[in-house]
């Protein structure tokens, strides 16, 4: 548990930098609540 | 057979900034929420024109107007270093650069429908600078005048205002129009038939120079893998293709057939790869690789553009299309023997998916990552993404095999720069999707190759499967382009031989009994 803890997140990822699912499992033992997570690609 | 040979190659391009300006994806959305009027009316005077893309360093690279090496010593940013008119010509080594006009007219050319209506004198005039252009053939020509697609000018504003078609813009006047394809189908609306169709003309344009380039009599042709991002169908199934067979009929490929390979942006290297497969096992005898480009990708980011007082300069549809041919050693070869692939397993992470792209392959056939001397990684060009906050992706891309190359020690870290500026591979597309996915360096590879300056490059594609919404996955896919090696001559063995063999064989055990 760290500072994230209790927090809420909305992760928002990119195809060629970090993507969403990578940034969740990263911040799953955080104790902070994922409520948004997503992928976008801008090319 | 583990390679096959990259006969030939065409990349083309289709000035489309008043069709882009109205129906790419980001405009066409912000016209229909209402709410973006002050960047609608602002996006035209951010257009660039046909002749400032003509001089326009990364278009002319794509089409083969400057050579790669002569791209990648002109440092960004391009768009106030217009090329000297010698090496500005529509007509490069590899294809075209089009202007809109002839783009309408080839995309009526296209209509089998009379989906396409082209006012008449626009057509006329269309048809007469498309017989100029040294790959349209005259059959192409005389489709542009076809009387089922010529109307007056008052009949074609009747079927877009009143019957679900949408206007074409030329010179900035409405010059034709699309129609709409069935009263309640939403795959059939003339939004999505101006797509299909953009895609499929793109697509001819692209296989036509492939035809020229390679020297190909059209009738030689025996498969057509096109893998775009665009869905052609109906209702009842909305996607279910044919593009390749669409556009090896207007090219005259009529001995062909083809099939749609799709991925997002990983299609073209998925296409490249079942092409190959399907040469070096014999089932075809040659195949062209063949993808259109996208409309709806046009302008897609352009809110920034506009916003920060920059040319616009996502206005072209592009195209490409690589010839696959059995290896004879001549020219340069792609190896199916050392395939990346982005397992459903090997998760999203940078590291992860550069590791399967790169390093994985690699290793499997004993080579490291200072055996390629180019990879090619998704070739945004990054003068139309950075002001978009997108970043740099074929810079991010190869600084992320660099920092891989580090971890698996084929490279010490103060080495890690020279190693990006030596690899890497400076992007020079159009966000067209799939355009840009590795596949505009197989034909500066081939060059360099031939030119023996490089031995080896890698082309990588990655998808955005997760946009979907089928899938969180993204996916990915790689090859070898390599210079070819002395192929052995097989040796055929006749019944004559045989029989020679066998007698030779009886003649001494006949010898050893008596």
């Amino acid at each position: 548990m760290g500072k994230l803890a209790g927090k809420k997140l909305l992760l928002l990822g990119e195809r060629d930098g970090v993507p969403g699912p990578a940034m969740e499992a990263c911040l799953k033992d955080s104790g902070a609540e994922i409520i948004f997570s997503a992928t976008e690609c801008f090319v | 057979m583990s390679k096959v040979g990259i006969k030939s190659y065409s990349y083309c391009l289709n000035h489309a900034p008043e069709t882009g300006s109205h129906y790419g994806g980001t405009p066409w959305e912000a016209f229909h929420s209402g709410k973006e009027q002050e960047y609608l009316d602002a996006l035209p005077n951010h257009l660039q024109s046909y002749d400032h893309a003509l001089h326009y360093a990364p278009n002319q690279t794509y089409i083969g107007g400057i050579s790669y090496e002569e791209f990648e010593a002109i440092p960004a940013p391009w768009v106030d270093k217009p090329l000297p008119d010698d090496k500005s010509k529509r007509y490069g080594k590899f294809g075209e650069l089009m202007p809109e006009d002839e783009f309408l007219g080839l995309i009526s050319a296209c209509d089998e429908f009379e989906l396409v209506w082209l006012e008449k004198s626009f057509a006329e005039e269309v048809s007469k600078k498309l017989a100029d252009d040294p790959v349209i053939t005259e059959a192409i020509v005389k489709r542009v005048v076809r009387p089922k697609n010529m109307h007056e000018l008052s009949e074609i504003e009747t079927e877009y205002k009143e019957r679900a078609g949408l206007p074409l813009y030329c010179g900035g006047k409405v010059v034709g129009c699309i129609r709409s394809g069935h009263p309640t189908d939403p795959c059939l609306t003339a939004h999505v038939l101006m797509e299909n169709l953009a895609g499929k003309a793109s697509g001819v344009l692209a296989l036509l120079h492939l035809l020229k380039n390679s020297g190909m009599n059209p009738l030689d042709l025996d498969f057509v893998i096109e893998c775009s991002e665009e869905g052609a169908g109906d209702v009842g199934q909305r996607a279910g293709g044919n593009f390749a067979k669409a556009i090896a009929e207007v090219a005259g490929c009529t001995n062909a057939s083809g099939c749609d390979v799709r991925g997002f942006c990983a299609g073209p290297v998925n296409a490249m790869i079942n092409a190959a497969a399907q040469v070096a096992s014999g089932a075809r005898r040659n195949i062209a690789v063949v993808a259109g480009g996208s409309i709806p990708k046009l302008y897609m980011n352009s809110r920034d553009h506009v916003k920060k007082g920059l040319l616009a300069l996502e206005d072209c549809v592009g195209s490409f299309a690589v010839l696959l041919v059995p290896d004879d050693g001549t020219m340069p070869v792609m190896r199916l023997d050392v395939l990346g692939k982005h397992t459903v397993g090997a998760g999203g992470a940078p590291q992860a998916v550069t590791s399967a792209l790169t390093f994985e392959p690699l290793q499997a056939a004993g080579l490291t990552f200072t055996d390629v001397d180019r990879f090619a990684p998704e070739l945004q060009n990054h003068e139309i993404t950075e002001p978009a906050g997108a970043g740099n992706v074929p810079l991010a891309n190869i600084k992320m095999i660099a920092a891989l190359a580090v971890m698996k020690k084929a490279i010490e870290k103060p080495a890690m720069m020279d190693f990006i500026k030596k690899h890497g591979t400076i992007g020079y597309a159009h966000t067209q999707g799939h355009i840009p996915a590795g596949v505009p360096f197989i034909g500066p590879a081939c060059e360099l190759i031939n030119e023996g300056k490089i031995k080896r490059a890698m082309i990588i594609g990655k998808g955005s499967l997760f946009l979907a919404r089928l899938t969180n996955l993204a996916d990915g896919a790689s090859f070898l382009i390599e210079k070819p090696e002395p192929v052995a001559p097989t040796s055929a063995v006749s019944k004559d031989d045989i029989k020679a063999l066998i007698l030779e064989a009886l003649g001494e055990v006949a010898g050893k009994l008596a």
